[in-house]
C-alpha cells in the first residue's frame, strides 16, 4: 500500500518533469567562436578597398592543344533495367516504346558504360568560341531523348517538345521551368556554369528524368553507348583536373572512383593530368567497379 | 493592549478597501485609464448606463464597506464586555434587503432595453456596406463593387484596413472563416462575436471622423493578441474617393513608374 | 516535519530551475546541410564527429564574422545592406534613445520564420503552408525573372499585403520605415543563408577532411559573398516586361460581361489546350490534376531523407563479418554518420508536405489578385514551386505563349470563381459568393 505522502511526492515530480516540456529536440548546433569571428571581421574590413574580382583565373601557361580520350567499362554485370511507372497521358506516353530506367546503361557486348560525364574543372585557355547555333534538347514519347546532355554557358538551347501533349521542362538549380505546349519549343541560354550535372524533370510526368551540365569552357564529354569519350582542343602544358561523374555513383557528389594510381585518382572522382601540345592521350579502358555505382 | 491594536489594524485594513477603490476611480481618468473616446451615436446611451450602474453600485459599495468598518471598530472583542447577542433572524430585514435589490435590477433591465434594441435589434434596412470576415489572425474585408452587390466579380478585397463613412448608417456583415472571434470596435462601442457558420449583421452610425482600432475580443489562438486592425471613419466624399482609388489599384495591369519610397504605389 | 522539508526543497529547486537569465539569441546553422556535407569519404583519418564538428564551427565563426549575431547584426560594405535598418529590425524588442521601437523582426516575424530565417520558428509546425525559409534565397511572389531575386518593392508588397490563404499577415498598419527595415532584415537573412550554403558547398567540393576554410578577404568577400550580393543588386533591373493589355479586355467589368466574352473564351481555350495547365490544375480548375509534387523547400528534405533511408537500409543489410580492418572502420564511420544525419532530419526539419496545385475557383490568390500579379505568375511561373512559366525564360528568349495572349488567360482566371460549372452538378455551386 503506497502512502498518500509518497503519492503526493510522485505527483509533484511528474508536474516538475512535464513542466520542462516535451517535443522533438533539435540537434545541438555548434556555437560560433566570437573572438575568432572578431579577428576575421577585422581582417575583412582593413584590407584593400579596391573592388576585388571574384574569380581567380588560372594563369595561362603552355601553348598548343591536345586531345584526351578513353573508354569507360563496367566491371560487373548490370541488373535488368526496371520499367518506369507511366501513369499519366498513357495514350501517348510509352506508346511507341516501353520506358525503362536509363540510369545504368551498359553495352552488352563491350561492357561499355554510357552516360559518364567527364569535364575539366578549371582551364586557363579555351580554343573555340561559344557556338551561336542552338543545340536541340528534345523530348518524345514522354522521355527526354538525351539521358545526359551538355552545353556551354551562353549557348542557346532549343528546348523542344515533339509530343502531342504538353510538358513542363524543369532544370534543377537554374530555375528554368517552362511550360512547353505540344509541338512547340522555347529557347534557353544558360548564364552560369554548374559544378556537377543537375537533373532535368517534368512536373506533369514525374518519371521523366535527364541530366544536364553547363560549363563555361565546354570541355565536357559524355561517354557513348560503348563507353568511349573524347575531348579535343584541351589546353596543353598545364595541369588539368578532370571530374568524372555518373548518375548512379555512390561517391560524394556523384564522383566515380577508379583504381588508377598514376592519375592520382581522388575519392571525389577527380584526376590530374598534364598534356603535351598535339598529344592524343588515350587513357585506355577505365574500369568502373560495380560497387561504385551502387549495382 | 495587543489585542486592541490588532483589532484596530484589521478594521483600518478593511477601511482601506473602499478608500483605495474610490480613489482609483477618481484618479484613473487623469491617467487616461478610462473609457475610450466614443464617436458613435448609440455610444452615449451605453456610456450613461455604465455610469448609472457605476454610481448605484458605488454608493452601495461604499455604504456596505463603511458599515463593515464601523462594526469592526465599534464591536471589537477587545473593547466589548460579554459575548454577542443571538437573534433568531429578522424577517423584516430579509424582505427589505431582497425587495430593494430586486426592484433595482428590474429597473435596470427595463431601463437598458432601448439601448440594447438600438444596437442589436433595430437593423437599418440597407445592403451591407462591407463584409468583415474574421480569420486567424486578421480581418478580411470585402466591399461590394460598383454593382452594389456582395459576391460578384467586381468586389473589392482588402485586409485589416476598414474604412467607413460617418454621419450615416453603416451595416457590416460579419462572418468567421475558422474559429470564434469577436469584432470589437472600442471607440464605436460595438462588440459582436463572429461565429463560424453565421452571418451576423452589425450596424452603427459614427458622428466623428478619425482612425481607431479594431481588436479581437474572443481568444482565437496563438495570434489573438496581434489580431489588430484599423478602422478609418471619414466623410462620405473622402470615403468614396478612397474606395475608387483602392478599386483602381485592384485592377492594375502595369507596374507603376519608378517612384521609390512611395509605399502606396509600390509595385 | 521531514516531509514538509522535502516538499519545500523540491519546490525551491523547481523555482531555481525556472528563473535565471536567458542566454542571448544566436543563429543556428543549417544543420541538414552541415551534417550532409560532413559525410565521410574513404580518406578518413579521424572519426567523423570531430572534424565535421570543427568544420561546422568554422562555418559558424565565418558567418558571425560576416554577419554578426541576431542582437548585433553586421553589414559589410560589400553586402549592400543598410546597417541602420538592420539595427532597427534586429535584437530584442525595446525602445531606442529616440523612442523608436527596435527589435521588429523579433516582435513580428521570429515566431514563424525563426531566428535564422529558417521557417522553423515555434509556431511553424502548426501552419499550413509552412513559413518561408529564406536561406536558399528563393522567393515566390515577385516581379522579376524566375531565377532573379525580388526587388525591394516586391518584399515591401508582400509585407504590406500579406499572403492571402496563408498565415502570413498583412503589416500595412506598420509605418513605411518599419516595413523597410523588416524587408532589409529578410534580405540580410537570405544573403546569410546563401553564404552558408556556398561555404558548405565549397568545403564539400574543394576541401579534404582536415582542411580549414580560408578566411582571406579574396576568398570570403571575393569568391563567396560577391556573386550572392551581385544577384540581389541586379534584381532592381530584372523586372519582367509587361505587355500592354490587348483590345477586347476590360478588367473593370466581370468576365461574363459582353465586353470580355471573346477574351475569356480565348483564355479558356489556352487553359484547356495542349499546354498542360489542366494536367495539374484539373479540367475543372479545382486543382485536382495531381497531388504528389513538392516545392523546392520540401523536395530538398524529401530527397535527402530518401537517400539516407536507402543508405541506412544498405548498411543494415551489409554483413560485416568478412570485412578487412580499414573497410570495417570506414563502414562503421559511415553508419555512425548516417544515424546522426537521420537524427538531424528528424529534429531539424519540418515534416515535408506536398504542394497541391492551386484551386483556381476559390478567388484566393497568394501572390496578389490584381491582373498584373496574375500576369507575373503566368509569365515566369512561381520560383520554388512546380508552377512553370509560359513566357520567355529570360530576356531575348521565346516563350510558349505570346505576351499579349497571357492577358486572355488572366481574364479567364478572374472569371473562374464566378463561373457556374454545370458539369459538376447542381449541388456544387462554384460561385464565389457562396464561399469565403
Amino acid at each position: 500500500m503506497i502512502s498518500s505522502a509518497s503519492l503526493r511526492m510522485l505527483g509533484l515530480c511528474v508536474v516538475v518533469c512535464s513542466a520542462q516540456g516535451c517535443g522533438a529536440q533539435r540537434v545541438a548546433a555548434p556555437v560560433a567562436d566570437a573572438a575568432a569571428a572578431e579577428k576575421i571581421r577585422a581582417g575583412l574590413i582593413v584590407a584593400a578597398p579596391a573592388a576585388e574580382d571574384g574569380s581567380v583565373e588560372a594563369a595561362a601557361t603552355g601553348t598548343g592543344w591536345a586531345t584526351l580520350k578513353g573508354r569507360f567499362a563496367f566491371a560487373g554485370s548490370p541488373a535488368e533495367p526496371k520499367p518506369l511507372s507511366v501513369d499519366k497521358d498513357t495514350e501517348v506516353c510509352g506508346k511507341s516504346a516501353k520506358l525503362f530506367d536509363r540510369s545504368l546503361r551498359v553495352d552488352a557486348s563491350t561492357k561499355g558504360l554510357a552516360d559518364v560525364v567527364i569535364f575539366v574543372r578549371k582551364s586557363s585557355r579555351v580554343k573555340n568560341p561559344v557556338p551561336a547555333a542552338p543545340l536541340l534538347f528534345d523530348q518524345k514519347n514522354c522521355e527526354f531523348l538525351a539521358p545526359v546532355f551538355a552545353a556551354r554557358v551562353g549557348q542557346p538551347i532549343d528546348v523542344h517538345n515533339s509530343d502531342p501533349v504538353g510538358h513542363n521542362t524543369n532544370v534543377d538549380g537554374t530555375s528554368f521551368n517552362q511550360l512547353i505546349p505540344a509541338g512547340q519549343g522555347t529557347t534557353y541560354k544558360p548564364d552560369s556554369e554548374m559544378g556537377a550535372p543537375k537533373a532535368v524533370t517534368c512536373n506533369i510526368h514525374p518519371w521523366m528524368k535527364a541530366y544536364v551540365i553547363f560549363r563555361k569552357d565546354g570541355y565536357v564529354a559524355i561517354s557513348a553507348a560503348d563507353g568511349s569519350f573524347e575531348i579535343a582542343d584541351l589546353p596543353a602544358g598545364e595541369p588539368l583536373e578532370f571530374q568524372v561523374w555518373h548518375a548512379r555513383s555512390t561517391g560524394s557528389g556523384g564522383g566515380v572512383g577508379i583504381e588508377r594510381p598514376e592519375l592520382k585518382w581522388n575519392p571525389k572522382g577527380r584526376f590530374l593530368i598534364t598534356l603535351q601540345p598535339d598529344e592524343v592521350k588515350d587513357l585506355g579502358t577505365l574500369e568502373v567497379p560495380a560497387a561504385g555505382l551502387g549495382a | 493592549m495587543g489585542k486592541r491594536l490588532a483589532g484596530i489594524f484589521w478594521a483600518l485594513l478593511f477601511l482601506a478597501v473602499p478608500v483605495f477603490g474610490v480613489a482609483t476611480f477618481a484618479i484613473a481618468p487623469a491617467y487616461d485609464h478610462w473609457l475610450p473616446k466614443d464617436v458613435s451615436e448609440h455610444g452615449a446611451s451605453i456610456d450613461s448606463l455604465f455610469y448609472f450602474i457605476l454610481a448605484l453600485t458605488g454608493v452601495v459599495f461604499v455604504v456596505t464597506e463603511v458599515l463593515l468598518f464601523w462594526f469592526m471598530w465599534k464591536y471589537d472583542a477587545a473593547k466589548q464586555q460579554g459575548g454577542a447577542t443571538y437573534i433568531q433572524g429578522s424577517h423584516t430585514l430579509e424582505v427589505v434587503w431582497t425587495i430593494i435589490p430586486a426592484a433595482t435590477l428590474l429597473f435596470l433591465a427595463i431601463y437598458q432595453m432601448n439601448a440594447w434594441a438600438d444596437v442589436k435589434m433595430r437593423r437599418p434596412a440597407m445592403a451591407p456596406t462591407v463584409e468583415v470576415v474574421a480569420r486567424q489572425f486578421e480581418w478580411r474585408l470585402r466591399y461590394p463593387g460598383r454593382d452594389g452587390t456582395l459576391g460578384t466579380a467586381d468586389d473589392l478585397f482588402l485586409v485589416n484596413d476598414l474604412h467607413l463613412p460617418i454621419d450615416e448608417d453603416v451595416l457590416i456583415q460579419l462572418k468567421s472563416m475558422d474559429v470564434l472571434h469577436s469584432f470589437f470596435l472600442p471607440n464605436v462601442r460595438i462588440k459582436q462575436d463572429a461565429v463560424p457558420g453565421m452571418k451576423i449583421p452589425v450596424w452603427f452610425k459614427a458622428r466623428e471622423a478619425g482612425e481607431f482600432d479594431i481588436v479581437c475580443a474572443e481568444l482565437c489562438g496563438w495570434g489573438h493578441y496581434k489580431m489588430k486592425g484599423r478602422i478609418t471613419l471619414e466623410p462620405r466624399a473622402s470615403f468614396d474617393a478612397w474606395l475608387e482609388r483602392k478599386y483602381a489599384e485592384q485592377q492594375t495591369t502595369q507596374p507603376p513608374p519608378e517612384s521609390p519610397g512611395d509605399l502606396a504605389a509600390s509595385n | 516535519m521531514n516531509r514538509h522539508l522535502v516538499v519545500a526543497s523540491v519546490a525551491l529547486l523547481v523555482l531555481a530551475a525556472g528563473c535565471g537569465k536567458t542566454p542571448p539569441a544566436s543563429f543556428r546553422l543549417n544543420m541538414v546541410q552541415a551534417t550532409k556535407t560532413a559525410a565521410p569519404d574513404s580518406e578518413l583519418n579521424t572519426s567523423w564527429t570531430s572534424w565535421s564538428r570543427e568544420r561546422q564551427e568554422q562555418v559558424a565563426t565565418i558567418l558571425e564574422a560576416l554577419f554578426g549575431t541576431p542582437d548585433e547584426p553586421v553589414a559589410l560594405a560589400e553586402s549592400g545592406l543598410d546597417e541602420a535598418k538592420l539595427r532597427l529590425a534586429a535584437g530584442p524588442v525595446r525602445s531606442d534613445i529616440v523612442g523608436r521601437k527596435n527589435g521588429l523582426y523579433r516582435e513580428h516575424c521570429v515566431h514563424c520564420h525563426g531566428i535564422s530565417g529558417d521557417g522553423m520558428g515555434p509556431t511553424a509546425a502548426f501552419l499550413n503552408p509552412y513559413p518561408r525559409d529564406y536561406r536558399p534565397g528563393k522567393f515566390k511572389f515577385k516581379s522579376t525573372w524566375r531565377d532573379a531575386k525580388p526587388t525591394q518593392a516586391d518584399l515591401v508588397r508582400v509585407l504590406h499585403e500579406g499572403i492571402a490563404g496563408t498565415s502570413m499577415p498583412s503589416f500595412a498598419l506598420l509605418s513605411a520605415g518599419q516595413v523597410d527595415a523588416l524587408a532589409e532584415y529578410v534580405r540580410y537573412l537570405s544573403i546569410r543563408g546563401e553564404t552558408e550554403a556556398a561555404l558548405f558547398g565549397y568545403a564539400e567540393q574543394e576541401l579534404g577532411s582536415g582542411d580549414k576554410l580560408p578566411t582571406t578577404r579574396e576568398f570570403l568577400v571575393g569568391e563567396i559573398l560577391a556573386p550572392i550580393v551581385e544577384k540581389w543588386k541586379v534584381a532592381e533591373e530584372s523586372q519582367i516586361p509587361v505587355a500592354a493589355v490587348p483590345a477586347g479586355i476590360d478588367f473593370s467589368l466581370p468576365g461574363s460581361d459582353l465586353a470580355n466574352r471573346e477574351s475569356v473564351a480565348r483564355g479558356r481555350a489556352l487553359f484547356l489546350g495542349d499546354g498542360g495547365c489542366v494536367k495539374c490544375h484539373g479540367v475543372t480548375a479545382l486543382g485536382d490534376g495531381q497531388a504528389n509534387d513538392y516545392d523546392d523547400w520540401n523536395k530538398a528534405i524529401v530527397e535527402v531523407s530518401k537517400e539516407v533511408a536507402g543508405s541506412l537500409e544498405t548498411s543494415r543489410t551489409t554483413s560485416t563479418s568478412g570485412m578487412p580492418a580499414e573497410k570495417l572502420a570506414e563502414y562503421r564511420a559511415r553508419a555512425e554518420w548516417l544515424h546522426a544525419f537521420a537524427g538531424v532530419l528528424e529534429g531539424d526539419a519540418l515534416r515535408p508536405r506536398t504542394i497541391p496545385p492551386r484551386n483556381l475557383r476559390l478567388g484566393v490568390y497568394r501572390g496578389g489578385r490584381r491582373p498584373l500579379d496574375l500576369y507575373r505568375r503566368l509569365y515566369t511561373g512561381i520560383n520554388g514551386a512546380p508552377m512553370p512559366g509560359v513566357g520567355p525564360s529570360g530576356p531575348g528568349a521565346k516563350g510558349s505563349v505570346a505576351d499579349a495572349e497571357i492577358w486572355h488567360i488572366v481574364n479567364y482566371l478572374r472569371s473562374l470563381p464566378y463561373e457556374f460549372d454545370g458539369e459538376l452538378g447542381a449541388d456544387r455551386p462554384m460561385v464565389a459568393k457562396d464561399r469565403f
